[in-house]
Parts: structure tokens; C-alpha cells; sequence
């Protein structure tokens, strides 16, 4: 045999062949679910009941356990008590209309009055109507004890989760503040996954998956799509918004049969593209036909439903206080115009609360002279008789028992009662104007006119479409179920072709999110307005600008209510803008007045008057926060709070008050006790109202000498060409440019000649740096069927505004150099302003806030 | 909403329906599934192995993979040949869906049913065509076969990205994540639905579960 030589060898025990076992196989360790929390089915609702836990339950799982089951014994009680009273007590005996035959003694007890039981019972049978409520109230109950129910066993959840998974305890919960839970939340994500699209959660989402719905709602009233506004032959102008409204709006877009949306989080795809949208907004229309006549169908069972949810809910409290229907209220319709983009619930309620007490002052202010006359003599016979009837019963009780003067006397009660609301108080100043800024400082949004003309019964009309008597608020959800089917019927279904094109046009899809309201983006460059200065950063056209300054409001609010929130890259240069000029203002006014007075002595502008007048600007402002005392504080803590980012602006705008010993001696104790997030979240919403205050300042200096639009009047969008924002231009200026006059979208294209008309320039301009590049870009998103731009052929010039401040023109770095003249600035600008609410007396420091600029 | 969803969309003829639905489906179970677990002492587990298979289609050209099991199979073919003949039958245009669901169950206390959450959805869009001539057909077997390879692909990829999977369970947890009902593989809990035709609108079960949901709710 041949022995071949070759290179291949047998490799010699390089590995052993051991016969499969146990042993050699690869062993695996589970991980095994670690909590039930991973992977959460519904992170919408799941968000929502999280939020709802923590402000609504507050008081422990016990307390709302007792708190439920005492409102099903009541509804029990009233519902039986009613019925009893009604059919089986004997009145003829109980007024002594008819005698009883007693044998031992003459008096009635109680018992002689009530009916025998067949005798009751027979009543109720054969009276169908009391049959009927009783059904109804049946049905009421069954609901809210399955209701009750159900809520348990979901909270009860929750309260695991808070417990288990974000390691709070029930008694720590009522201190922490939302943005602890969330960060909480934020934290947890990376551990269990409960999102299973992204590794990290950011505060955004959250806010996105709570208010997906709510940000639609705030955008569709911002842009004046859902019809809430009537003109009703006598009453006038009226917004009629009420809770079943709203609910047919949320079932015919949300969730109802055939709604846009598919389901809790991604709308139709049909409704995403432009193609048959005609086609769409016919079976919107006829869907809204169909859910009207079935409201028309309904009326009866929901209009009982309706007394007696108020009867229960309402009886009771104007029991306890009966002038609480005087009173009032933030109106639904309120809640919808004044809320921000990514507004949760109880922040939008405490700050409408904050603002109740100036708001219901302001309202106060406007009482008729005449009534009060009429009033005042009313109640000074009532009171003369009412005081004869006291001193008569105080000398002998024997006159309580005539007939009527019991009666008579509580009649008169009311009746003083009533005209003395009537009466305005001796002490109180009529200074509408210095409160409609405080009240602004709350609320954030207001029509542009309202400023200047506070004192005019128009502007007073207006805002009691958002502030609104308590008894009108019942009034107008007690004749809800009629009018809705009438609302929906001739009202909303002439929108659904807009309707279809605002769903298409502003939905975007956000990854691990899902489809989202894309105003709630915040993005100015999408939607700002260039009169709210997002001048030269925004590209949005007309159609897409949110109104009212609603994206830059809505950005502050939220990056300052969520300090740990990352904004996109453009967003945070507009932020930082913001932040480095009026939060040292904040320090310089509220600072010591010396040092203040230093500052702004060296700048020669400035009067020795307005320096000397800084302490009551100063004390304006404290008035604003709730926490006024400790505000020398504020400036100090948000350096400390937000220390990231702008710290160069800062640290210069801080040296007024921060490296101050007495300020911080002062708020000592705070920084070594509690100084809880809960105080940092009450210095942020007073941050807000600065904000807020300054931005409306700056948007008016801005649009002054123009007539502004304004959306206040803004009317149904299809009915004609007249609703058109009349910009009238006060000096001419050589680049002008078109813009669409028409709101007759979205069929009618404007014409050329009507958009050729005169508009502002100013306004209204687009910051085209290349005329091409940014008009392609816009064309490509000029919506179908939006505002058609007539004004693409007209080049985009960007036309340097002379009252412009410098600052949005620079670039972030110049920004930063020039941040102390900014600052000296700004304060100069709001102090002049403050100056000018608070001292209405002394013209020269009037002028002031008309003649400073921001930039020096 | 809290479960990534992938859309594939074909057109095949009336004939190829079956292989090219069964093509996709065992393409990505393939993926989705393991061995069978076997839970030892101190917690730990060893995973079986999983035989794979060759599959030639009759009408497309086109060879797909699919796990070795004739009981995973069965059950995969009857769901399709459902949708085939509700397809067939419908009369209309030919459009159809059918999803391939994977969830998990999480178990829930007393008074509700246990909870299954999908975390994939596989929708599979098939549009179904008529052709006039066997020339026409023979270009479609051909195309429809690079069609499906294309989408094999586009499986793969999707699965090769790291996200989330349901973690590994513990014995007493392996029914919530795993089919353990196969004796031979265990898929993920899987699900397959379809659907013939876009039906407009949320189907009225769905609106009134969440009519009930919504009164309870909050």
C-alpha cells in the first residue's frame, strides 16, 4: 500500500465526543417577568388613570373608598325621599288644614301625617311619571355603582403600580408633585419597558398619550372649527359649549361608530390622504345627520337625566350657599381657549383658580348704576320691613305664628340678599385695566383688543363667555340636550369637509406615541405665529399658524413646568431667548431696591421717577404669586433649578439678587427644611405669568398701529370673506406682501385681487432667507384644501422690521454676548409696564412703556 | 398601540393565495419560535432543538423554510385555507388581510378576564388579481416568487432589530408567553385573524365595548 503523505492529520483528542447528557446541554437562566408592569396594553388610558390617581385621589384609597359609597347612599336617599314626600305625606294634615280625632291629646305628631302604605303605594302606581324618573334614577344608580365598582378594582391597580413600581408610598403621594411621579415614570421605563417602541420615555409622550384627544379639542377651538359661537336673533353674540356638546363632538371624532379615529391611537388611514376627502366629508356629514336625529331621539331620557343630575348635584350646594349661583365660573368653552397645548387637567385648574379672584373682581367692576340705584332702595324698604317684622317677634313670639310672617320674613331675607350683589362695595377702585393684567397673568390668552379697552362693556361681554355665572352654567347644560341635535344638525355637519382637512392636515405620527395633534408638537417653526415672536423662525402659512399665540405660549408653559424636558434643537434657541431676558428681570425687580435702583440708574433712559417707582412695580408683581413672601427667593431658586443651559445669561441677570445675602438669609429656612418641589411648581406657574405678561407685552408693541387681527371675532370661517383678519397697515412699506384675504377655505382659492389688498407686512411675515428654498418647502406643506397661499409667486423678502428687537435677529452665540444689554432692557420694558398698571396717576411714567425698546 | 405593527402587502393570482399566505406566515414563525423548554431544579432550562424544513411552492417559484412541524402546520394551513375560501367567496374585489398576532397574557384578578396584549402584529395586505393568459401567468409565477423573496428578507431584517421581546419566562410563567400546546415547537402565543375587504368603519363590537368602557371609565 501506498502511503500517502499528505498535510491532513487526524487532529489527536483536540475535543472529545461525549455521548449527549444532561449536563453538556446549554443552560438557560429565565429572567422571568419581574414586575406585572412591563408591556402595558393601554399606556393611554393607563397614563390618564395614573394622573387622575394622583389628583383626584389624593387623599388615599380609603377616603375615596368611603367618600364613593356615602354618594350612591345619598342619590338612594334623595331619590326615595323625593318620591315619599311627594306621594305619601297627608299636607292638608300637616298644615292643619283637616283635624285629627285624638283621643288623649290634641297635638299632630309627625306620624298622623304620613299616608298608609297601600294607600302610598297605590299612589305611586298609578302615577307614570314618577314611575318613569324612578326608572331613570334606577338606571342612574346601576350605573354609577357598576361604575364605582369597576374604579375600584382600577385603582386599586394603580395603587400597586405607585406603590410597587414607583416606590411611593400613599402617604407621600399628596406632597409630590406631578413632575416627580413622572420623572418616576420616566425612570421606570428603562427598567420594565412599559413603552415597547423606545428605550426611554420623555415627558412629551406622556403628556402626548394623556391629552391626545384634549389637544385636538384645544386646537379645533384655537382655530375656531368647532362651532360654539352663535348669533341667536335676541341674545346676541353667545358661545354655547356645554358637557353633552362636547362629549357628540369627542363621539364623532374620537371614538363614536365610524369615528376618524381607528382606534384610541391612530386615525384612519383613508382620513390621512388628500384623495377622496370630499368623498369623506360626505359620510362625516351624514354621520353627524345620523348622531344628531338619534341626540333628537334621546332628548327626553337624557333631559331627565339631565334635572336630575343637577338636582342631585346642585340642590345641595345652593342649600349650603345659596349665593353660590350668583357666583361664578370658568366656562367650558373657557377651559378650552384658555388651556395650553399639553396642559394636564389640574394645571390648567389651579391657574384658572388663581386667576378666579381678580377675574370675578374684574366682573364686579362692571355693575350697573342704574340697577344699583333701583337696588338700593329695594333693599332699604325690604330691609325697614324686615327689621319691624324682627323687633316685633323679638318682643313677642306670638307674631311668628300669623300666618305668612315666617315666610315674609325669609322672603324679605332673599330679597336683600339679592339686590345687596347689586350694590358694588364702597372701597372698591374701578381699575379694569390693572385687573385684566392680573388676570391675564393667570389665564395667559386674550384677545388682542381686550387691551386698552378693559373698561368697555364689549370686553366685559367677552369675557363672560369664558368666566360665566354658575346658574347660567346649569341653565345652559339643563336645555343641552335640545339644542345639541340642532347644533349638530345645521351647525356642525356644514364643517366636515374643513373638519376632514384638519384632521388630515395636523396629525402627525409619533413614534412609541402614535397619532398625535401636531400643534401639540409646539413646534414654532410649523405653527408659530410671527406676531408672537417666532418672527423669522416660523414657516407656517395663515392656515397653519396656531392663534392667539398659542404654540409659543403652550413651549414656555410646558418647558417650565417640565425643566427636565429636552426640546428639539430650534425650539430651545427661542426658549433660551425667552428665559435669559425676563427671568432676570425677575431677579433685578424683585430684588432689593437699591440694587435695582443701581442698575437701572446707570442706564440714563430711565427716570429717577421710574427707579423710585420700582418698589410698587415690584409689589405688583408679588401680588401676582400666591407665595409672594418668599419670592426674593425665586430668583436665587430657579438659577439653582435650572442651572443648565443658559447660565452665562443667568449668572449676570442673577448677580441682583442672588449673591444677596439678605435674599438668601432670608429664604433660609426654606432651603434647609422643606423646600419642596411643591414650591418649586408654585415659582414656576408665577414664572409663567411673567412670561406670559411679557409676551403679550412684546406681541403688542409688536403689532402696534396695526389692527391687529384677532380671533376674537373671528366668525365661521365659510360664511363669507368679511371675517377676514383686517390688517390695516399704518405706514406704508415697500414690501409688502400678498396674503390670502379669504377665509372661505377650503374650496375657494383667494383671488389675486382680494389678496392684493392691503396687508400688513409687518404681521404677517415669513423670514424667507432663500426665497426659493423656503417656498418649496412651504409649498410642499401648504395644506390641501388650507388656506391657499395666493401669495407663491410674490418673492418672500425678509424686510427688517425697524421696532424689531435685535435679539431675534442674532444668532444664539451674539445672543449670549449681548445678554446683559438684553436683560437691562427687558427690565426696563416690563417695569415700565408694571409702572404703567400700577400707577394710572402719573402720566410721564405712562409714556414709558411706549417709548422703551427691548434693545438698548 | 403599546405593540409594533409591520405591514406586507402582496398581489398574487386567486391560485397562489394559499402558498404565498402560508410562505409568509411559517417565514415568520420560524423566526418566532423555540425549542421546547425544559425546566430544571434550580430554575434554569435547556432548549430543545427545532428541525426546519424545505418547502416548494406549486404555483410561484419560490422555496420557503418553515419549522419541522406537522402540527404547527395544520394548524397554519386550515387558517389560511379559511381566508382562501373566505376570499373567494366574498365576490368582491379580492382584497383581503390576514394578521399574525403574537401577545402575551397577563393574568388578572377576580372579576376580569385574563388580559392578552399583543406586542406584534404582522398584517399581511393581499390584493388578488385575474389574468387573462397562461403568459401572463407565467410572468406572475416568476414575479410573485422575487416578490415574496423580497419580503422573506424584509421579515428577516425586521426580527434582526433589537426590540422588545417578552422576557424569558419561569416555568409557572412559560403559558403566558409560550404556546406549550405543539409538542415538538413552541411558538410565541400567536393568533391569526382576517379580514376580507376593508370593512368601514370600528366594527360595532369594538364601539360598544368601548361605549361601556368610556361610562365606566374615570
Amino acid at each position: 500500500m501506498a502511503h500517502f503523505d499528505t498535510e491532513y492529520q487526524r487532529l489527536e483528542a483536540s475535543y472529545s465526543d461525549s455521548p449527549p447528557g444532561e449536563e453538556n446541554l446549554l443552560m438557560h437562566v429565565p429572567e422571568g417577568a419581574k414586575s406585572q408592569w412591563h408591556h402595558i396594553e393601554n399606556l393611554d388610558l393607563f397614563f390618564q388613570r395614573i394622573s387622575f390617581f394622583k389628583w383626584f385621589r389624593k387623599n388615599g384609597f380609603t377616603c375615596m373608598l368611603l367618600g364613593e359609597i356615602f354618594e350612591l347612599v345619598q342619590l338612594l336617599f334623595v331619590v326615595g325621599f323625593t318620591v315619599f314626600l311627594a306621594n305619601c305625606v297627608d299636607y292638608d294634615i300637616l298644615f292643619a288644614n283637616k283635624f285629627v280625632n285624638h283621643t288623649d291629646s290634641s297635638k299632630v305628631t309627625l306620624p298622623d301625617a304620613f299616608l298608609p302604605v297601600d294607600v302610598c303605594s297605590a299612589r305611586i302606581r298609578d302615577n307614570a311619571f314618577v314611575i318613569f324618573v324612578l326608572i331613570i334614577s334606577g338606571v342612574f344608580w346601576l350605573h354609577r355603582l357598576v361604575k364605582f365598582i369597576y374604579n375600584v378594582c382600577c385603582y386599586w391597580e394603580i395603587r400597586s403600580f405607585y406603590i410597587n413600581a414607583l416606590k411611593m408610598t400613599m402617604s407621600e403621594l399628596p406632597y409630590a408633585t406631578w413632575q416627580e411621579v413622572q420623572a418616576r415614570i420616566v425612570e421606570i421605563q428603562k427598567e420594565h419597558q412599559i413603552c415597547i417602541h423606545k428605550k426611554e420615555l420623555t415627558e412629551l409622550d406622556i403628556y402626548h398619550r394623556i391629552l391626545r384627544f384634549k389637544n385636538y379639542m384645544v386646537a379645533m377651538v384655537n382655530k375656531s372649527l368647532l362651532p360654539v359661537r352663535f348669533r341667536p336673533p335676541v341674545l346676541g353674540e353667545c358661545v354655547f359649549f356645554t358637557r353633552g356638546l362636547k362629549y357628540n363632538f369627542e363621539l364623532i371624532f374620537f371614538w363614536g361608530p365610524g369615528s376618524l379615529f381607528e382606534n384610541e391611537w391612530s386615525l384612519k388611514p383613508e382620513y390621512k390622504r388628500g384623495g377622496n376627502r370630499l368623498e369623506l366629508a360626505d359620510r362625516l356629514a351624514s354621520r353627524i345627520l345620523w348622531i344628531g336625529i338619534a341626540n333628537l331621539l334621546l332628548c327626553p331620557v337624557i333631559l331627565v337625566w339631565q334635572i336630575l343630575y343637577a338636582f342631585f348635584s346642585y340642590t345641595e350646594v345652593i342649600k349650603r350657599e345659596p349665593g353660590s349661583l350668583g357666583a361664578r365660573c370658568w366656562s367650558l368653552y373657557g377651559r378650552c381657549y384658555l388651556r395650553h397645548f399639553n396642559e394636564l387637567d389640574h394645571e390648567l385648574m389651579s391657574r384658572l383658580s388663581k386667576g378666579y379672584k381678580a377675574a370675578s373682581k374684574y366682573m364686579n367692576c362692571f355693575l350697573s348704576p342704574l340697577l344699583t340705584v333701583v337696588a338700593k332702595n329695594v333693599a332699604f324698604f325690604a330691609g325697614s320691613l324686615l327689621a319691624v317684622l324682627i323687633a316685633l317677634t323679638i318682643y313677642d313670639e306670638d307674631v311668628l305664628a300669623v300666618e305668612h310672617v315666617l315666610s315674609s320674613i325669609t322672603l324679605l331675607g332673599v330679597c336683600i340678599t339679592v339686590c345687596r350683589s347689586f350694590i358694588p362695595d364702597k372701597n372698591m377702585v374701578f381699575c379694569p385695566e390693572q385687573l385684566l393684567r392680573v388676570i391675564l397673568a393667570h389665564i395667559h390668552y386674550m384677545p388682542d383688543h381686550w387691551q386698552g379697552n378693559a373698561h368697555r362693556y364689549e370686553t366685559r361681554d367677552q369675557f363672560s363667555q369664558l368666566f360665566q355665572y354658575k346658574a347660567v352654567f346649569i341653565l345652559e347644560e339643563l336645555i343641552s340636550p335640545v339644542v345639541t341635535p340642532i347644533i349638530l344638525i345645521f351647525s356642525l355637519r356644514r364643517k366636515s369637509l374643513e373638519i376632514i382637512d384638519f384632521f388630515r392636515n395636523f396629525t402627525v405620527e409619533v413614534v412609541g406615541v402614535g397619532d398625535t395633534c401636531s400643534f401639540a408638537q409646539m413646534d414654532i417653526r410649523q405653527h408659530g405665529h410671527p406676531a408672537w415672536m417666532s418672527e423669522g423662525k416660523t414657516e407656517a402659512s395663515i392656515y397653519q399658524q396656531a392663534e392667539d399665540g398659542k404654540t409659543e405660549l403652550s413651549l414656555m408653559h410646558f418647558a417650565i413646568t417640565n425643566p427636565q424636558w429636552q426640546p428639539p434643537q430650534e425650539t430651545t434657541h427661542f426658549i433660551i431667548s425667552l428665559w435669559s431676558s425676563p427671568r432676570s428681570l425677575i431677579a433685578n425687580i424683585l430684588g432689593p431696591s437699591t440694587l435695582t435702583s443701581v442698575h437701572f440708574g446707570r442706564d440714563s433712559s430711565l427716570t429717577n421717577h421710574a427707579a423710585a417707582g420700582i418698589n410698587d412695580g415690584a409689589s405688583a408683581l408679588r401680588s401676582l404669586s400666591p407665595v409672594s413672601s418668599s419670592l426674593h427667593l425665586r430668583g436665587s431658586l430657579s438659577a439653582a433649578h435650572r442651572a443648565a443651559g443658559h447660565t452665562s445669561a443667568m449668572s449676570k441677570g442673577m448677580a441682583g439678587s442672588g449673591t444677596d445675602a439678605r435674599t438668601v438669609s432670608s429664604g433660609s429656612s426654606a432651603w434647609e427644611g422643606q423646600l419642596t418641589s411643591l414650591v418649586l411648581s408654585e415659582y414656576a406657574s408665577t414664572e409663567m405669568s411673567i412670561h406670559a405678561l411679557y409676551m403679550h407685552e412684546l406681541h403688542k408693541q409688536q403689532s402696534r398701529g396695526e389692527l391687529s387681527r384677532h380671533t376674537w371675532h373671528r366668525q365661521d370661517s365659510d360664511e363669507s370673506s368679511d371675517s377676514v383678519p383686517d390688517e390695516v397697515r399704518s405706514e406704508p412699506n415697500p414690501h409688502s406682501r400678498h396674503f390670502p384675504r379669504s377665509h372661505t377655505f377650503p374650496t375657494t382659492v383667494a383671488s389675486p385681487s382680494e389678496g392684493a389688498s392691503s396687508q400688513s407686512s409687518t404681521q404677517r411675515r415669513f423670514s424667507g432667507s432663500g426665497t426659493s428654498g423656503g417656498k418649496a418647502v412651504r409649498s410642499a406643506r401648504v395644506p390641501m384644501g388650507g388656506w391657499a397661499e395666493d401669495g407663491q409667486a410674490a418673492p418672500r423678502h425678509h424686510d427688517p422690521l425697524p421696532e424689531e428687537s435685535s435679539e431675534d435677529e442674532m444668532p444664539p452665540h451674539i445672543h449670549k454676548v449681548n445678554a446683559v444689554r438684553c436683560v437691562v432692557g427687558m427690565a426696563k420694558l416690563l417695569c415700565a409696564r408694571v409702572l404703567k398698571i400700577n400707577l394710572h396717576f402719573c402720566p410721564p411714567i405712562l409714556t414709558l412703556g411706549y417709548i422703551t425698546k427691548p434693545a438698548v | 398601540m403599546n405593540c409594533r405593527s409591520e405591514v406586507l402587502e402582496v398581489t398574487v393570482e386567486a391560485r397562489q393565495v394559499e402558498e404565498a399566505m402560508l410562505a409568509l406566515l411559517h417565514t415568520i414563525l420560524l423566526h418566532r419560535s423555540t425549542g421546547k423548554f425544559h425546566y430544571k431544579k434550580e430554575g434554569t432550562y435547556s432548549i430543545g432543538t427545532v428541525g426546519t424544513l424545505d418547502i416548494d411552492c406549486d404555483f410561484i417559484d419560490f422555496t420557503f423554510v418553515r419549522v419541522s412541524s406537522e402540527e404547527l402546520d395544520r394548524v397554519i394551513r386550515k387558517a389560511v385555507s379559511e381566508f382562501k375560501d373566505a376570499l373567494s367567496n366574498s365576490g368582491s374585489d379580492g382584497m383581503g388581510q390576514i394578521s399574525l398576532e403574537f401577545y402575551q397574557k397577563k393574568k388578572s384578578r377576580w372579576p376580569f378576564s385574563d388580559e392578552c396584549i399583543p406586542w406584534e402584529v404582522w398584517s399581511i395586505k393581499v390584493n388578488v388579481v385575474n389574468l387573462a393568459n397562461e403568459q401572463e401567468r407565467q410572468i406572475c409565477r416568476e414575479k410573485v416568487g422575487e416578490k415574496l423573496g423580497e419580503k422573506v428578507i424584509n421579515v428577516v431584517e425586521v426580527i434582526n432589530r433589537h426590540e422588545y421581546l417578552p422576557k424569558m419566562p419561569t416555568q409557572s410563567e412559560v403559558d403566558n408567553v409560550f404556546d406549550t400546546s405543539l409538542k415538538d415547537v413552541q411558538p410565541y402565543l400567536y393568533k391569526i385573524t382576517f379580514q376580507i375587504t376593508d370593512s368601514l368603519g370600528t366594527s360595532v363590537s369594538t364601539t360598544m365595548r368601548r361605549l361601556i368602557k368610556d361610562t365606566l371609565a374615570l
